[in-house]
């Protein structure tokens, strides 16, 4: 019988340096067994659970979309025992994977809206899967009008430089880049996320707005949408706690009687409200 | 099927007979405690019981259970499937409220889409003879929580200790399979029965603790932030030895072991708790549950009114054992009243009001 907390072998096929720290890398991972990876149906904004056999298990949100056939992607940081294994990963290191984990964006209820996307730093990887998912000639006339706002540190920091460059050529996303303070040569953006959501003001007509990244962020950010009438169920948001099984039985991932894995991690601000405010 | 009877001094026969097909588990004493252990030898059995100090949930989850074994050759890495998990056990001698823990167990590793193999197969591959419980300690509570020390529901099979002599009765297919196989055994008189339903009525007497669980959930759903919490955490030491020894804890850790001389190693589920700061701390250094306070809190939630909302069962089987090894006496039957009384006090507050 099916024992879901033995990991699929991977081999790691690409190994993308993410920011100028060199801290943040993308993984490109192919299944070892085909079957696996048909197995491994996936929507955006689900995670799964990637190890470094011999150093450990963590949840990573999946980077790569479902239309990006053949492979699947983790963005990761440099951070503990694990984070740092990978890091020390050449291509070809085999990578054990579990998943995919968690309900994902709502893809099919986010059909026909305009779509606001608000992300911070590092926490871009499940946004960036749902940017490609929508762009995807197959699923872009399902959503309306897409804008994204992404903020970062400094110009170091932006993620996905080439898929970014790549979505400034089309005319159907808007997408807006800001750092937090000037440098010379960035002609984007300059200031906090919060006060680009404002200077832009997207509609909050027929929108769903998506926001990740760090809390003060999320914060101020929520307090914008919410000026510019956004309501509680027109707020998305993904959630991190510490996690060990991703199936729901580990226990450590609760915010009340929610687990994070399974319940979540997507959450809407009106039903974030209704949970005990300790994560 | 009629009742039987097993005379004590035939428990080395039933070993023995049973210990060809089973991993037997009973009751035995080691360094001073009882504790549920494959027993060997039929010396090792001690009946004088009350009830294990170490539940009994460690024979079906172990205090580490590996979940596979890996060997590294070079770049290759081969995943070597968990020990074999098709096991037959019996667990001998197990109280109706650790039975009851079982339920439990089985009803939140099969829960929604994913569930827990390691678990449930050795939970299949077991079968529970438990014996009532004569005695009862003053700090069980089965009866307030859906139990009672004669229990039968979640076992196999039940004895009752007749003194020198076991009443026995089976109680699933399985039970009943196994009586069959044992056709040493005599049949039970009406005496013995009649003296078993006496034995059932004096020890639910016995219990003296009655808890009300009537409003305890709705208080607690409304009561979050309440101060009571930090009343209750106040003396609290975060030892954790609560869940260690508590029948319905499940939650785990999951750690590889590496073994860098041989070229292998094998990944371990280990118990957990959210008592431990530990548990929920974040690789950022986030901590949603940093303060003792929260971590108490999480525990009573988490049993009295999570467990109710997803599982509409409490997650609790009144062994009483979180009271009794407790080394500052937090009481559980004392948190459960203040909960209780918080609802109270504000209807004394409004009626007051309303005068």
């Amino acid at each position: 019988m099916y024992n879901s907390y033995i990991p699929m072998l991977t081999a790691i096929k690409g190994i993308v340096s993410e920011n100028k720290v060199n801290d943040i890398k993308t993984f490109e991972l192919s299944f070892k067994n085909e079957i696996d990876y048909d197995n491994f149906d996936y929507v955006p904004g689900q995670f799964a659970e990637i190890s470094v056999i011999g150093k450990g298990e963590c949840p990573i949100g999946i980077a790569s979309a479902p239309t990006e056939k053949g492979s699947i992607k983790f963005t990761i940081k440099k951070m503990g025992t694990v984070t740092t294994g990978f890091h020390n990963c050449e291509e070809g290191d085999i990578i054990g994977v579990r998943g995919p984990f968690g309900n994902g964006w709502p893809i099919e209820k986010m059909k026909g809206k305009n779509i606001v996307i608000i992300g911070g730093g590092f926490a871009f990887s499940t946004l960036r899967s749902l940017i490609i998912y929508m762009l995807d000639k197959e699923n872009r006339a399902d959503y309306k009008k897409i804008t994204v706002i992404y903020g970062n540190r400094d110009s170091g920091e932006v993620l996905y430089k080439r898929d970014l460059e790549n979505w400034k050529t089309r005319k159907d996303i808007d997408i807006f880049l800001t750092i937090d303070r000037k440098e010379e040569g960035w002609m984007e953006k300059v200031g906090f996320v919060a006060p680009i959501v404002k200077e832009i003001a997207p509609s909050s007509d027929n929108a769903i707005a998506v926001v990740c990244g760090p809390p003060i962020m999320i914060k101020t950010s929520i307090q914008v949408l919410e000026e510019l009438k956004f309501k509680d169920e027109q707020i998305l948001n993904s959630l991190e706690m510490r996690m060990k099984c991703g199936i729901g039985k580990c226990g450590r991932c609760n915010i009340g009687n929610k687990y994070i894995c399974v319940d979540g991690p997507v959450f809407s601000l009106e039903e974030l409200k209704k949970l005990p405010n300790e994560y | 099927m009629n009742e039987k009877i097993l005379n004590k001094s035939q428990i080395s026969k039933l070993f023995e007979t049973l210990n060809k097909d089973y991993n037997f588990f009973a009751p035995s004493k080691e360094k001073g405690n009882i504790i549920f252990k494959k027993i060997n030898d039929s010396k090792e059995i001690e009946l004088d019981y009350l009830n294990s100090k170490i539940p009994p949930k460690e024979v079906v989850f172990p205090r580490i259970d590996i979940i596979f074994e890996y060997k590294i050759n070079g770049k290759d890495i081969e995943i070597v499937n968990s020990k074999n998990l098709e096991v037959k056990n019996i667990i001998f001698g197990i109280r109706p409220c650790d039975a009851y823990s079982f339920y439990l167990f089985e009803n939140f590793f099969q829960f929604g889409k994913f569930k827990d193999e390691l678990y449930l197969k050795k939970r299949r591959g077991s079968l529970l003879i438990g014996i009532g419980c004569n005695n009862p300690r003053n700090t069980c509570f089965c009866t307030s929580v859906n139990g009672h020390p004669f229990k039968k529901e979640h076992l196999d099979i039940l004895l009752v200790d007749l003194g020198e002599k076991y009443l026995v009765e089976p109680i699933t297919e399985k039970g009943k399979d196994l009586i069959l196989n044992l056709e040493w055994l005599s049949d039970a008189t009406k005496n013995d029965i009649k003296k078993a339903k006496d034995l059932s009525k004096k020890a639910e007497l016995t219990i003296s603790t009655k808890m009300d669980f009537k409003d305890t959930f709705k208080n607690l759903d409304s009561n979050f932030n309440s101060l009571l919490w930090k009343e209750i955490s106040e003396s609290c030491l975060g030892c954790g030895t609560c869940a260690y020894l508590c029948p319905t804890c499940t939650c785990f850790d999951v750690i590889d072991e590496n073994d860098h001389y041989n070229n292998r190693g094998r990944r371990i589920r280990i118990w957990d708790t959210c008592q431990f700061c530990l548990y929920t701390l974040e690789t950022s250094g986030h901590n949603p549950r940093d303060a003792k306070i929260q971590r108490c809190r999480n525990r009573i939630m988490h049993k009295f009114c999570y467990y109710p909302k997803n599982y509409n069962l409490i997650g609790c089987v009144g062994c009483g054992r979180c009271i009794q090894f407790c080394p500052v006496n937090n009481d559980l039957r004392l948190i459960i009243e203040k909960v209780n009384k918080i609802k109270k006090e504000k209807e004394k507050e409004e009626m007051i009001l309303s005068v």
